[in-house]
């Protein structure tokens, strides 16, 4: 357990509580339970979406088309429920299957056809809106299925669903990562591909799979939104894959590859919903969120680009008794 | 000497990074005219005092004189216009840029309008080059060149600023035999003409040759100070290390009878031809040649990077023939590259993850990683070779370049890997760390495993082989025990092929 609930943590946690400390401090709603809860719900979407988003980041990757993946995955889940009349408990298995398809498609064109992933993922991103917008004349869909919203608005034991959806997807992620040999293989892509090819690593194929993981958590993401609002509809996601990058690098993964903490993509994901709640509680204007959340991304991006700066300060501030004027070899010779 | 008034004199510098003193007190006086040798393990702190003498970094303490007034050097611009130019280890040449420009680069020339004149550029920069007595075009572009010349417009870049101070830091870690020889004869001609030179490096057999006085350091202080210390190899390897080395080629013979690998008129279209040796059970096979003989692309071959026109491969008796590196990785292959840095390690990981890395597959049941498993076998690994206690936590970037080596190798100690090829495996890596890459070699042979060694260090080559293959353009002719060799057959073996080579041009 230590190895998952590593120091790479503290930051993003720390991050996350003056982030809610400064929204409780503007409005006594944010601490009212019912805004928590809502919290919750509107953190799970983005924050699942994220899992793929930053496992792609690890092997140096980056994906721009889940926010259209949602979209095109919305409107063919509709389609599914309410034009051909598949049951439900079949057409989430499809979704999922469908997702993970997409996922293999990008993949398989970003590490066999050599192409970098900013420009699958791009053209991917045009491309998915596109299709999306084929279904029912480009119109959404509305009331496909009663049985679909208590997926999103469930609750067992009094808590709502997808916090239990946060957890399985999360602790999955997060030993994966840390436990197992895809998981280190995908560090090791991203960390040096270079390397990773002398020491008999598949890059390809590590490449692809971290591809069909984001399709499957994206696909995992659109169930959650046609729940959420009983429809499909060629316009939902827009955005989200830039939210689920900004999770994962507030979350300190760095976009270079190889480095970062899955969970710290949840705290991330916490923290920009916490803002945008914070803002909305505020009555601040959505031009306000969207100049607010590039804020974020630049300073998340800053504070790991001046991390030996920034550490070199702290030390400075408060580690004057851990000097640095104690070097190993003259401890040995005194 | 020592009433002379030295050109710079850094004196008492101090310099502390978090969690250690890099340079403690450290004078060093640099004189015109004169070749200083600076040296010392890695970690010593010579890219410490470098980076100070450059202006990259300022000194906690101590004061710096030029000409006998104290100066301040604030940053490397202010450096620059003192005089000192630097050639770093890694380059500072722009590759998709031509010659002409690099020389002149951030300082162009310009007519009037503003606009830069490439006239004066490329008049100016081929006057430089006829004074360093260098034959490369101006219009060439600088990526196009050897590593060789590209070190070579690097200095170029330092003479055309007229500097009065130079800094190389390892200057010959990529260069062939030749080309050493060629940047030697200008720093003579600069030394000469005045310019104060100071030389890093790590290969004490240039040294000897070239420097005039040395300063030594040792664990951030200066152990050996200036004009003291005769230049003489054995004297400079203990005042360096601190204590007696003993034997600097502690060569086991492991090798046996079996043949594990037979390469009969291997070719590749990388210059491969005819590469034709055996390799056995334990045995260490030098390729020996000067940098460009076909060496590396030899080492492809055999990797499956690059694929075979002609020849076949036997493993064990057994035909085999790679598509890719995979496969050979698969068959029991290995291959250390030359560019640790780029090719080898993973800087994201410690040590344990950079060793376990081409073994996971040994490490995991049903995909899980046994990580007590991993951090069991790493950590005696760790003490077994002498890796710094550090790499157990600390990420393999903050480790010196002779761990990082050491690290790369141990991966292969740990994998089931029969057959490695090491490419330069102790290069830029210090005295200490180079036995230890020599007494991981036995340990490797020792194993079983079988050693294809590459290095340009030619006395390494020939008491770490048990033969020698002679590569010459791209064909390995002969294999002769190691012990029938001599430095000066490798060296006139490469200048025969070079001489070959002119021929076949001209015919």
């Amino acid at each position: 357990m230590k190895r998952i609930f590593d120091t790479q943590l503290i930051g993003p946690f720390a991050a996350m509580v003056i982030v809610a400390l400064i929204v409780a401090l503007t409005t006594d709603r944010f601490l009212n339970p019912g805004n928590l809860s809502n919290l919750s719900l509107q953190v799970s979407i983005v924050a699942l979406i994220a899992i793929g988003s930053t496992i792609v980041i690890f092997a140096a990757g980056i994906d721009l088309s889940s926010g259209s993946m949602v979209a095109l995955l919305t409107m063919i889940l509709a389609q599914m429920l309410k034009m051909i009349g598949i049951p439900l408990m079949l057409a989430i298995p499809l979704i999922l299957v469908a997702g993970g398809l997409f996922g293999l498609f990008i993949g398989l064109i970003t590490a066999y056809g050599r192409i970098p992933s900013f420009i699958t993922t791009l053209a991917a991103l045009i491309a998915f809106r596109g299709l999306a917008l084929t279904f029912n004349n480009g119109s959404p869909i509305f009331s496909l299925d009663p049985a679909l919203e208590p997926i999103f608005y469930g609750k067992l034991l009094g808590v709502p669903m997808p916090f239990f959806y946060l957890i399985f997807f999360y602790g999955l992620a997060a030993f994966t990562m840390n436990y197992t040999k895809l998981g280190r293989e995908i560090y090791a892509v991203g960390g040096n591909p270079a390397a990773a090819v002398l020491t008999g690593i598949n890059v390809k194929k590590v490449q692809t799979i971290t591809f069909v993981i984001a399709g499957f958590m994206t696909a995992v993401g659109a169930i959650l939104m046609s729940a959420r609002l009983n429809s499909g509809s060629p316009n939902y996601g827009q955005t989200l894959e830039l939210q689920a990058i900004a999770a994962a690098v507030v979350g300190g993964a760095s976009l270079a590859g190889g480095r970062g903490n899955i969970l710290a993509t949840l705290m991330g994901a916490m923290t920009i919903v916490i803002v945008q709640n914070g803002l909305n509680l505020n009555a601040a204007p959505s031009s306000v969120q969207n100049i607010v959340l590039g804020l974020i991304i630049l300073l998340a991006v800053g504070i790991d680009m001046w991390r030996a700066e920034l550490s070199n300060l702290m030390a400075r501030l408060f580690g004057r008794n851990r000097s640095a004027l104690t070097s190993p070899q003259k401890k040995k010779a005194s | 000497m020592t009433d002379a008034v030295p050109l710079w004199e850094f004196a008492d510098i101090s310099k502390a990074y978090p969690g250690v003193l890099a340079n403690d007190k450290v004078c060093i006086k640099l004189f015109a005219g004169s070749i200083h040798g600076l040296l010392g393990e890695n970690g010593c702190g010579k890219s410490t005092m470098i980076k100070t003498l450059s202006g990259v970094q300022q000194p906690d303490s101590g004061r710096i004189l030029y000409n006998g007034k104290e100066v301040q050097i604030s940053d490397p611009q202010k450096a620059r216009d003192m005089g000192i130019a630097t050639v770093f280890q890694e380059f500072s040449i722009v590759p998709t840029l031509s010659v002409g420009e690099n020389i002149f680069l951030g300082n162009m020339p310009r007519s009037s309008f503003g606009i830069v004149d490439w006239k004066k550029i490329h008049a100016d920069a081929a006057r430089v080059l006829a004074d360093m007595n260098v034959a490369i075009s101006t219009e060439a572009i600088t990526g196009s060149l050897s590593v060789g010349e590209q070190q070579l417009v690097e200095i170029a870049k330092a003479v055309a600023m007229d500097a009065r101070m130079i800094i190389l830091d390892e200057p010959t870690a990529a260069l062939g035999e030749d080309e050493i020889e060629r940047l030697h004869a200008l720093l003579r001609r600069m030394r000469s003409k005045g310019t104060a030179i100071l030389y890093v490096s790590h290969r004490l057999d240039e040294v000897e040759r070239i420097v005039d006085e040395v300063t030594i350091l040792r664990g951030g202080n200066v152990v050996r100070a200036s004009g003291e210390t005769k230049i003489n190899i054995s004297e400079i390897v203990s005042a360096m290390v601190g204590e007696d080395v003993g034997e600097h080629y502690p060569k086991e013979k492991n090798a046996q009878d079996g043949v594990v690998l037979e390469a009969r008129a291997l070719a590749t279209k990388s210059g491969v031809h005819d590469a034709t040796f055996k390799l056995h059970r334990g045995e260490v096979l030098g390729l020996g040649g000067v940098l460009g003989s076909g060496r590396t692309e030899i080492a492809r071959a055999l990797f499956g990077t690059d694929t075979l026109t002609h020849g076949e491969l036997f493993l064990e008796g057994k035909p085999v023939s790679f598509r890719r590196e995979i496969d050979a990785i698969r068959a029991g292959f290995a291959l250390v590259p030359e560019n640790r840095k780029f090719d080898g390690l993973f800087f994201n990981f410690r040590a344990s993850g950079n060793i376990t890395a081409a073994s996971l597959g040994s490490l995991a049941r049903l995909g899980i990683l046994d990580l007590a498993k991993e951090e069991q076998a790493t950590d005696n690994l760790i003490r077994d070779l002498e890796i710094s206690r550090q790499a157990e936590e600390k990420t393999v970037n903050f480790l010196s370049g002779g761990n990082q080596q050491k690290i790369v190798i141990a991966r292969w100690l740990f994998s089931d890997a029969k057959i490695l090829i090491l490419d330069e495996p102790t290069q830029g890596i210090d005295i200490g760390a180079k036995i230890a890459v020599y007494k991981l070699i036995n340990k490797l042979t020792r194993a079983g495993k079988s050693i294809i060694l590459i290095s340009s260090d030619h006395d390494e080559l020939l008491a770490m082989s048990d033969r020698i293959a002679v590569v010459q353009h791209g064909s390995i002719t002969r294999t002769v025990a190691a012990h029938e060799l001599t430095h000066d057959d490798l060296v006139r073996a490469s200048a025969e092929a070079t001489h070959e080579h002119k021929e076949e041009a001209l015919a």
